[in-house]
């Protein structure tokens, strides 16, 4: 049961990585990785958000009717990320992050990450590994989040989290910054994970 | 149980809509003074930063309710203006203009309905004058401050806010310090048609500096924001032309 | 005029794949040949037109602060009755497709489910809010040209990758790794659209 256990946990994180792997939750991945503090909140808010929406459907798993079971879930998820939103834009200090996230706080909903392991697991397992499940694919999703956020925020502004530590002289590089790098950058990491891992290589 | 029968999947939907938009409900009231309270104070340290009584990176570290009470010490009159310079309605002092207020005139502007525009202006106790601005940007709409002097000619500064400008191009109306420092000094030109212009790397320069005049240089890679932002604040100064050429003359 | 330019603007300018990166997941996933690709696209731009009107008018007359009773604020509300309303069209859809045109629900049936989370059709709508159209036919145009430019996109992609089958790509990029890396191209060609004023 442990293994099954750590197996939950870990496979998310890197060899069922959901964005590099299972493809899932690119949308808001990409526009909201200019800045490594935007990045850290974002993929915060989807912990917590696929997390405690796989534990709900999942204790809620028994009772809920096939037929509109993707509005349930719907509802759910858009819940939890209502609640998150109004929980940033609360605090004195994620209330300048909320704003410059904006739209894509309310996309976590449609965030195919949520809906696939609710889906895929939350609704035919027990809570607490659907919970543990949840987790683990947002920590997946949030890593390679800051991992992308890093190098555009390195070389697009020359710093990192808002403080600079690339020498005086340094010219920002504009194209980083701009949306389609992050997809560059994506297909860059794919391209080491699956040097790295050759068995999930495509034929 | 039967989970799929008409009656229990009605039955079941409505009672989780129900609980949810309770919840909901009750979260959204007991957070919504906070968030009117952040909102508030984010809207005054920007007219604080324009008018270069701090930084608004000061501004967030001291929180909420210094920037408010530091905001009552500084204040000394708010007061709505017509396009005919006259005041025509006080404003509370504790009061801000949210963007959405703005807006609402910024439609009237543009549709050209100068007689019925109301904007606000804020007097400061050291004698400067804060006048919002708004207009849309390249994604959406960006609006701001300038703090002018008592001569309601020279700036003192601006600070910048948008909603969804590119992140390190456009956003840098907002974040990039330099780019708002560039209005201090300079003049509002109130005797043509283009009162301020934001150009292509193309500002007048001596010795490096930009010259004091009506133009300063645009952010590099972000000509559409620049424009529109550009477009804003001349549109929004041709309101308040007649009030602030007024306050000269009065001086004088 | 204003129709047009917004048409246009939310075709190329503010591209919903390019500019926003929205409706990702199924771009990439139903992107492989063009002929499931364009049914997908035909689904989009078809559940945009009809949900965004509708949401339209549910923000401006059900949610705006004081639209049903003075004082009552449901903006926060916003969220779940957006995605409500494109999933219960969706599923309606899906059920009206089935009875009445087998045919055409063989051929799109497939994609309804898909709809209901893909991004764009939710984006559309908040942006939607966000941009705070004055009119119902400017958020319909609007959601016309998003879905059109969702449309060209996806088909675009589809015939890349077609042609790509038959490339030389070093087996670690096979897949989605080059599809990444040619949709991030495609994006910078995009921008070139953003400096036409209109």
């Amino acid at each position: 049961m442990d293994a099954k256990i750590k197996e939950t946990i870990l496979n998310p994180i890197f060899k069922g990585n959901p964005i590099t792997v299972l493809v899932l939750g690119i949308c808001s991945a990409l526009a909201v990785t200019v800045t490594l503090k935007g990045a850290l909140v974002m993929a915060l808010s989807v912990i917590v958000v696929t997390g405690v929406s796989c534990l709900v459907l999942s204790l809620l798993r028994n009772t809920i009717p096939s037929r509109v079971r993707i509005i349930i879930q719907l509802v759910v998820v858009s819940m939890m990320v209502i609640l998150v939103d109004q929980v940033l834009k609360s605090f004195e200090a994620t209330y300048a992050i909320d704003r410059q996230l904006s739209v894509y706080i309310g996309l976590i909903i449609t965030n195919c990450i949520v809906m696939g392991r609710i889906e895929a697991f939350a609704l035919g397992n027990k809570p607490w590994p659907s919970f543990l499940d949840g987790l683990a694919n947002g920590v997946g999703y949030g890593l390679i989040l800051i991992i992308v956020a890093f190098f555009r925020e390195l070389f697009g502004s020359g710093t990192l989290f808002g403080i600079q530590v690339m020498p005086a002289g340094y010219v920002p590089n504009n194209l980083i910054i701009l949306p389609p790098a992050a997809l560059i950058l994506l297909g860059c990491i794919v391209w080491v994970q699956r040097g790295i891992q050759k068995d999930l290589q495509e034929k | 149980m039967n989970t799929n029968g008409n009656l229990y999947t009605i039955i079941y939907t409505s009672v989780i809509v129900v609980l949810v938009a309770a919840l909901l409900a009750f979260v959204s009231q007991s957070l919504k003074a906070k968030q009117e309270a952040n909102e508030k104070a984010d809207i005054m340290s920007q007219m604080m930063t324009a008018d270069g009584i701090g930084s608004k990176a000061s501004f967030q570290e001291i929180g909420n309710a210094a920037v408010l009470e530091k905001y009552a010490g500084e204040i000394s009159e708010a007061f709505l203006v017509n396009a005919k310079g006259e005041k025509t309605a006080d404003i509370d002092l504790s009061d801000v203009w949210s963007p959405s207020l703005l807006k609402a005139q910024n439609n009237q502007i543009k549709k050209g309905e100068l007689d019925a525009v109301e904007v606000p202006v804020f007097k400061f106790k050291n004698g400067t004058t804060v006048v919002p601005i708004y207009g849309a940007g390249l994604w959406g709409p960006v609006w701001g401050y300038i703090a002018f002097e008592a001569d309601g000619k020279t700036m003192i500064g601006s600070y910048f806010d948008h909603e969804s400008e590119t992140a390190g191009l456009g956003a840098r109306i907002k974040d990039d310090t330099a780019f708002q420092d560039e209005f201090t000094g300079e003049m509002a030109d109130f005797t043509q048609g283009r009162i301020f212009e934001i150009v292509k790397g193309g500002a007048p320069k001596e010795g490096g500096k930009s010259v004091l005049d009506n133009k300063i240089d645009a952010i590099t890679g972000a000509t559409m924001t620049s424009q529109g932002l550009n477009e804003a604040i001349n549109n929004w100064l041709a309101v308040y032309k007649a009030y602030l050429t007024n306050v000269k003359t009065e001086e004088e | 005029m204003e129709y047009l330019s917004l048409f246009v603007k939310s075709i190329f300018v503010d591209n919903m794949v390019f500019a926003y990166f929205l409706g990702m997941c199924s771009y990439l996933a139903v992107s492989k040949n063009v002929k499931t690709a364009a049914g997908l696209g035909v689904a989009v731009i078809f559940v945009l037109c009809c949900t965004l009107p509708i949401n339209y008018l549910l923000n401006k007359f059900v949610l705006a602060p004081d639209a049903i009773i003075e004082g009552v604020d449901l903006s926060f509300l916003s969220f779940i009755i957006f995605i409500a309303v494109i999933a219960a069209f969706t599923q309606i859809v899906e059920m009206v497709v089935e009875k009445f045109a087998p045919s055409l629900y063989s051929a799109l049936g497939i994609y309804l489910p898909l709809i209901a989370v893909n991004c764009a059709i939710l984006g559309g709508s908040l942006f939607m809010q966000q941009k705070d159209f004055a009119s119902c036919g400017e958020a319909t145009v609007y959601a016309l040209g998003s879905g059109i430019g969702w449309f060209l996109a996806i088909v675009a992609l589809a015939a890349l990758r077609e042609k790509m089958a038959y490339a030389n790509v070093p087996p670690a990029l096979k897949g989605i790794g080059i599809t990444f890396i040619t949709v991030g191209l495609m994006a910078i060609a995009f921008m070139t659209f953003m400096g036409i004023s209109l």
